[in-house]
């Protein structure tokens, strides 16, 4: 294996194992917070034993998340130091100011922890409302350093030097608000639906069924409502994609000749070598109209760009249309529950329970594909129409040993972790 | 704005090493127990640990942060040539934490418990140590510099600035510097009559950082190490040096008065001498290659960015600070307004 498709896999397969910690860290907290006000309303014990058993979910993937999220922010300078050397400056703001938010996250659940009982109640409560909003801030400002990668900005290059460096206007870059309007919702839709689905495996099952149903119910409100609002920020995202990197757009869609009243491709099978794809459903004219509004507008192909400035058409398609087809699952889902409000019936059914469970891992894997679409998607730049990846890459030979270190620590921790919360919810069953 | 930057760059170096440090240094200590006393010292580690080893942690993060951001160049040198060792400090770090959180957080406390446990001693004893090997690859003046790699072999290039005798020296000296500091704040925190384990701890620890701090520089100055003696020449240093040698005898009678807060700050304030006079004696010059020093203000990024910067690091500092020390504060470990509060309650 090459240096850089090593250090390539390394960087991805760490942020694909940290974006799930991190995004549980950033949104488990707030179920936490809403059992917690309920417990504090209701004085319900069932709401604080929910608490408390999430509460030690949320320590247990912030700790995870945090050490995962710092062997990235050296990773970003180990594997890719001609990066780190021109850009760190330049994207500074955004890391400096997450490093700040995530230090009042730390602190926060520091005292939340170990506040029980210690510390007046409404103080407690509201140092747990401080972790969720802090890790939100977080999550915002690492995707806003990331939309830079995608709209570089704030800064003049000329002669291959980065002059007039505005790390401001940097991190409030083009494409920061897109990205982290999409990035939000999606951790919200991932983690409400991840979680409702471990609970409503727990009510099929029949086991503490009120305790379980109290929990699914709070984690797929969030679920749901992010899912519903999802469609609205892919379209921003979409248009945002169109005007400032087309040639990612054309990707996703394997699209290849330039036309005007471009149709959209649903599913197909891509064959990159006669640029056609297969077995594909075509909708005329969507895509110039989810492009730009406008169903006769031109599309730009792939064949309009230099063959050495295209992504790899195949990954970024398939991960696109399954970001949109689970996408497309999950709002209906979401919609679903909340007409299963006013239908109580189905709650007593075992196939709703079920359908909800098979649900848990979908979320997941679209934020996955997304990135995927949008990191994939970017090459053969890391940064945007400036530096190509190969040539951010460390001089140091040998990555894939680190690369297969990193597989096998982090494979481990996931059996670790996962066998952990089984034991968890294990434990919370018994104690009836 | 750059001595705003340089001092929470320097800030941030001293938090680490003293609160991570001591956090490292819990686990060495209970490494090296007996079985009875690692039972008492993983309850004492939690009870005084748990709340605020990850905000502990941080400091590192804020560190490298800085250091990218103000200093790319160093910053560069940094995890171009020294790419193993801070590998494997993460990895450290990683499996460090992860026991740790495992070991409190199981619900079940069976058999597994016994390899959280040696996870977190052996990683709490190893990623100090590399850690120390880290800073004594950078002055040991081992780093090669050099455009075209392809002369020197992988070994000249990647491997010997940090696994030498002289970086090893270093990161042991590392390793029972967070024992010590461990020990004097384990003290205070002990269950009532159990003080003695680690005043013995504190003991050992004390005569091991002597020790090895004496066996480095005198290997480093019968070796000619540029850093060894440009260090013993400088005379700010040798005085910190002193000082800090001096202030064990303040602090083992406040050890053994039991007045906890004035030790922990006579040990505090030792590793602030040591820190000052590693660093004074060739700032801004940290990096010492096989040819030349490089400063650490050599190509540093623009005005803007630095002043970018400090303000960043002024509003995160004014936010982070008062709540990171009533964090402390209300866990007890700091003591100033509570001092007859029972520790065990």
């Amino acid at each position: 294996m090459e240096n850089l498709d090593a250090a390539r896999l390394q960087m991805a397969f760490t942020l694909i194992f940290h974006i799930v910690f991190a995004c549980i860290g950033m949104v488990m907290p707030f179920f936490m917070v809403v059992s917690h006000y309920k417990w504090l309303k209701t004085k319900d014990q069932l709401y604080l034993t929910l608490t408390k058993a999430w509460q030690k979910g949320v320590a247990i993937f912030f700790v995870t998340g945090a050490v995962s999220g710092t062997a990235l922010s050296f990773e970003l300078g180990l594997l890719w130091p001609e990066f780190m050397k021109h850009a760190g400056p330049i994207i500074g703001m955004p890391f400096s100011l997450e490093g700040a938010a995530f230090f009042v996250e730390a602190i926060a659940l520091g005292f939340y922890l170990y506040g029980w009982n210690k510390l007046p109640e409404k103080f407690h409560w509201f140092t747990g409302v401080i972790i969720g909003l802090s890790g939100v801030a977080s999550g915002i400002l690492v995707v806003a350093a990331n939309g830079w990668m995608n709209s570089p900005s704030g800064f003049d290059y000329i002669d291959g030097q980065f002059l007039n460096i505005d790390p401001v206007q940097a991190m409030l870059n083009p494409a920061w608000f897109t990205q982290a309007l999409h990035m939000t919702l999606a951790a919200f839709t991932a983690t409400g639906f991840a979680v409702a689905g471990i609970h409503a495996y727990q009510v099929y099952k029949g086991r503490r069924v009120a305790l379980h149903t109290k929990a699914f119910k709070i984690a797929i409100t969030f679920g749901a409502i992010a899912a519903i609002l999802q469609p609205i920020s892919g379209d921003i995202s979409a248009k945002d994609i169109a005007e400032r990197q087309p040639v990612k757009l054309a990707a996703m869609e394997a699209h290849y000749n330039t036309e005007k009243g471009a149709p959209l491709y649903i599913g197909g099978i891509v064959n990159p070598e006669t640029q056609e794809v297969k077995y594909k459903i075509a909708i005329p004219g969507m895509l110039s109209f989810l492009a730009f509004g406008d169903f006769n507008a031109e599309v730009k192909g792939l064949n309009d760009f230099p063959e050495d400035e295209r992504p790899n058409v195949p990954i970024v398609h398939y991960a696109f249309q399954t970001m949109i087809g689970i996408g497309s699952l999950l709002m209906l889902a979401g919609l679903l529950y909340f007409i299963s409000l006013k239908k109580k019936k189905w709650l007593t059914k075992n196939k709703y329970w079920l359908f909800f469970v098979l649900l848990a891992p979908l979320g997941f894997i679209a934020l996955e594909a997304g990135w995927i679409v949008t990191e994939v998607g970017r090459q053969p730049w890391i940064i945007h129409k400036i530096m190509r990846t190969k040539d951010a890459v460390t001089p140091m030979p040998g990555i894939v040993f680190s690369f297969y270190t990193y597989i096998v620590v982090y494979l481990t921790l996931s059996v670790a972790v996962t066998w952990l919360m089984i034991r968890q919810i294990r434990v919370l069953n018994a104690n009836k | 704005m750059l001595y705003v930057v340089l001092f929470f760059l320097i800030f941030s170096l001293y938090l680490y090493v003293v609160l991570g440090g001591a956090d490292y240094g819990a686990g060495i200590v209970e490494l090296f127990s007996s079985e009875e006393n690692q039972k008492i010292t993983k309850k004492t580690i939690y009870r005084v640990m748990g709340p605020v080893w990850e905000a502990n942690h941080i400091w590192i993060i804020i560190l490298i942060v800085i250091l990218w951001i103000a200093f790319p160049a160093y910053y560069n040198i940094l995890v171009v040539n020294l790419h193993i060792p801070l590998t494997i400090v993460l990895l450290g770090v990683t499996l460090r934490g992860v026991a740790f959180v495992f070991r409190h957080y199981d619900a079940v406390i069976d058999n597994s418990q016994k390899l959280y446990d040696a996870m977190f001693k052996i990683s709490s004893l190893i990623t100090p140590i590399f850690l120390g090997m880290v800073f004594g690859g950078l002055i040991s003046g081992e780093i090669k510099l050099t455009e075209d790699v392809s002369s020197l072999t992988f070994y000249e290039v990647f491997v010997q600035p940090w696994f030498n005798i002289f970086s090893i020296l270093v990161g042991l000296f590392f390793a029972a510097l967070c024992a010590f500091l461990s020990s004097v704040l384990l003290i205070g925190e002990s269950e009532e009559g159990k003080e003695n384990i680690y005043i013995r701890k504190a003991a050992i620890a004390t005569i091991v950082v002597f020790v090895t701090g004496l066996i480095t520089f005198i290997y480093g100055y019968s070796n000619d190490y540029i850093f060894v003696e440009d260090f013993i020449k400088d005379a700010y240093a040798i005085v910190a040096m002193l000082i800090s040698g001096l202030l064990l005898i303040p602090l083992w009678l406040a050890i053994k008065k039991g007045r906890r807060v004035l030790s922990r700050f006579f040990a505090g304030l030792q590793v602030f001498l040591i820190l000052l006079a590693a660093l004074i004696s060739h700032f801004p010059n940290i990096i010492i290659t096989e040819t030349h020093s490089v400063s650490l203000l050599e190509n540093i990024a623009p005005d803007s960015v630095i002043n970018a910067l400090g303000i960043s690091l002024i509003i995160g500092g004014a936010v982070i600070l008062p709540g990171l020390f009533h964090l402390l504060k209300s866990f007890k470990m700091i003591k100033i307004l509570d001092r007859n509060n029972n520790p065990s309650t």
